[in-house]
């Protein structure tokens, strides 16, 4: 029934306190918050944790959600609010192991030397500082604007294309010394 | 495929964080379930405006039934302000507290022609206490300490006063007395009463 309709009527649904019109909503929006997530945080099993705590602190505060904003944006925020507070946890209660799973490529074609390239930009990704990788995950995994990107990051949107730019060079700079020392 | 082509490393990004997304999805396969669960039956929060506007909307028991409970509440809360009106003390001004009512007057002061001589005498029962002192304006706020050489709780002490208008209190065991009920006007300032004397029918401090 959830499924045909559309958002503002689940949310409107989600608001009388009609839990499964929530549920569809989370289904809705998992993959994206979760790829935001697990891209901010690069810990699997955190991601897993903020995601959910995410969809929890949405609903508890649906009345504060502005229509005329994108449910996504808002969302968005709200999770990224949260992986920063564990990121400042993590400085203080770090992980025994850095916990990255993989499972498998998603394209069978994919050739050798794509995958290693792939490997190495993981690589990257986790050593580049979390200032410059929340606006690269959200630019090129969430396909968000530099605008909305700012929004949720709460930092001028000029600032935003100064990280992506800085942060790009920086991969490109770590991915060239990779590839120098092969 | 080379990085030096930015295309090929905005591609070379996205195409990574999908999969890593893609390959860890199973962690979220059953948020749905986790989520509602967590969330039991909790609705989301009200604010404060929010709960207001809900007191005063119509429900489904009718907007008269809630308007009705409503005004039924606020005609009780009247009624018994009305009726606790009376009963309750309307004014916390300075009403000597018990101290040394009993034991009136509390604080004998000499008389103008005497205090010329011996100074003005402030006597103060305090069969209890182990510490007396007397502070004013006479004595810059300073403690003068009373005396009770004989044992019998009257406690005393005798300050040259030349005739004005003297704000005092008394400390026992370190505990502050400004209601003298002997005193011709009491006044209260930093949350603490002090007590007033004329002297001599002097109006300046």
């Amino acid at each position: 029934m959830y499924r045909t309709q559309d958002e503002v009527s689940l949310l409107r649904a989600s608001l009388d306190g009609q839990t499964e019109a929530w549920g569809e909503i989370v289904t809705r929006y998992k993959d994206a918050v979760f790829g935001l997530c697990l891209g901010f945080l690069r810990n699997r099993a955190d991601a897993e944790d903020v995601t959910h705590d995410a969809f929890v602190r949405a609903y508890l505060n649906l009345r504060r959600y502005n229509l005329d904003r994108k449910f996504s944006t808002w969302v968005f925020t709200i999770a990224a609010n949260l992986c920063r507070n564990r990121i400042r946890y993590r400085r203080n209660h770090p992980v025994m192991e850095v916990e990255f799973e993989m499972e498998g490529s998603a394209d069978p074609a994919r050739t050798v030397a794509r995958e290693e390239q792939q490997v190495h930009v993981r690589e990257a990704l986790g050593t580049l500082p979390y200032a410059y990788r929340t606006p690269l995950v959200l630019r090129f995994y969430n396909d968000l604007s530099y605008k909305e990107i700012g929004d949720i990051l709460a930092i001028p949107e000029g600032t935003v294309k100064t990280r992506i730019h800085r942060g790009k060079a920086m991969l490109k700079e770590m991915l060239d010394k990779e590839r120098g020392a092969s | 495929m080379s990085l030096d082509a930015r295309d090929s490393l905005d591609e070379l990004l996205r195409e990574t964080l999908r999969q890593d997304a893609t390959g860890a999805s199973h962690s979220v396969a059953r948020l749905e379930a986790r989520v509602l669960e967590t969330l039991g039956d909790r609705a989301p929060r009200r604010g404060l405006w929010g709960s207001l506007r809900a007191l005063v909307a119509p429900t489904r028991a009718g907007r008269w039934t809630q308007l009705a409970f409503v005004g039924a509440t606020a005609s009780a809360c009247l009624l018994v302000g009305f009726f606790l009106g009376d009963r309750l003390p309307r004014d916390r001004s300075p009403e000597p507290v018990a101290l040394t009512r009993a034991a009136a007057p509390a604080v004998k002061t000499a008389t103008a022609e005497a205090s010329d001589q011996d100074g003005v005498l402030f006597i103060l029962p305090a069969p209890n206490a182990r510490v007396v002192s007397l502070v004013g304006s006479f004595s810059e706020w300073e403690p003068v300490p009373l005396t009770d050489n004989d044992g019998d709780g009257i406690w005393t002490a005798q300050i040259p006063l030349s005739p004005g208008r003297y704000e005092y209190a008394f400390i026992i065991d370190g505990r502050w007395f400004g209601q003298d009920p002997s005193a011709d006007d009491y006044v209260k300032s930093f949350g603490e009463y002090s007590s007033v004397r004329y002297i001599g029918g002097g109006g300046g401090a």
